[in-house]
């Protein structure tokens, strides 16, 4: 039943990472890793991921609390009927920073590391989100940050 | 008897009250379809949600208007349930069911649901954002095969899965007459 149900949207729960992982700077993919000043929280909540899909945290380890998965998940009216659309970011801790090592996702949706990252970041830039304490300095940088005035 | 009988007694009746317990019969699961049914026409989607397991699957296949390739998806009970919320915002929704069929497992902890359904409701263009509820042409009919898995959980009957296939048609809105409710 629902078979024909449009496309529509609903936050998720369940089990969660801590604060201290969500609140690491997330790192640009490229080589050396450039902080991009934002905290993958400020990241989500800027995207907006925390309230218009279903989001699912998971551990690829149930050992490791420095690795999570977040599934982003919707289904959208497709031209022939409902479709089930997907996003899978992997994040792991590498010291004061999270990196984002894997990017899954539906038919259609890039998974190149590089191009995910700069997507999240239209988010906080787009907002002027809070950076992290590191780059509230005039002369801060980070990778796509854009400077102060 | 005996006192220090007792405990054992008490043990197998428990035992014996446990194994009734687990099953389950086909009055109980032709009720709790018509439950199911009732819900979904309400559109009450706390309801619809509650009646199915926490491990739920809905395997969908779905033929649309146009006659392409079918559609096919795979959600779980998080994505069901917020398809459920969305459902609930619909002001127009017929569900007629055409047939039932309960096939109980040997076990009688499980059965196999086969239902046929007619369901009527709005059809939204897609890529197209709806100014009001009443914005829309055609109503959409969807005729749907269910074969669903039903069983307890927690004491309580739930779906544990659905496979379902839906042919979808289309009707022009003045030619449904459908109540707002």
């Amino acid at each position: 039943m629902f078979g024909a149900l449009a496309a529509y949207k609903l936050a998720g729960s369940g089990d969660t990472p801590s604060r201290a992982f969500t609140g690491l700077e997330l790192a640009a993919a490229d080589s050396g890793h450039t902080g991009t000043c934002y905290a993958l929280d400020t990241v989500l909540i800027a995207n907006g991921l925390n309230r218009n899909t279903v989001r699912t945290w998971s551990r690829p380890d149930k050992h490791n609390d420095g690795e999570w998965s977040l599934l982003l998940e919707n289904v959208v009216q497709g031209s022939n009927g409902p479709v089930r659309v997907f996003q899978k970011f992997t994040f792991t801790r590498h010291g004061e920073q999270l990196w984002l090592t894997d990017v899954d996702a539906s038919e259609g949706i890039p998974t190149g590391l590089g191009q995910n990252i700069d997507g999240l970041l239209d988010g906080p830039h787009g907002m002027k989100s809070t950076p992290v304490d590191r780059c509230r300095a005039s002369n801060a940088s980070g990778y796509l940050f854009p400077p102060k005035n | 008897m005996r006192p220090r009988s007792l405990p054992l007694v008490l043990l197998a009746a428990c035992a014996a009250l446990a194994g009734c317990s687990r099953e389950i019969t086909r009055q109980q699961v032709a009720e709790f379809v018509d439950q199911a049914d009732a819900a979904a026409r309400k559109r009450f989607a706390p309801e619809i949600c509650e009646l199915r397991g926490k491990d739920f699957t809905l395997d969908l296949t779905f033929h649309g208007y146009e006659g392409r390739a079918p559609s096919q998806m795979q959600i779980t009970r998080k994505l069901y349930c917020q398809q459920a919320g969305a459902f609930s915002r619909l002001r127009q929704y017929k569900l007629e069911r055409k047939s039932l069929d309960i096939h109980m497992a040997m076990d009688r902890r499980t059965a196999t649901v086969t239902a046929e359904y007619i369901e009527t409701m709005p059809y939204f263009e897609p890529d197209i954002v709806p100014k009001t509820p009443d914005d829309f042409t055609h109503f959409q009919i969807v005729e749907s095969r269910d074969e669903s898995v039903v069983g307890l959980e927690d004491g309580d009957l739930r779906f544990l899965s659905t496979h379902a296939e839906a042919h979808q048609a289309l009707i022009g809105k003045d030619h449904v007459q459908l109540p707002y409710d």
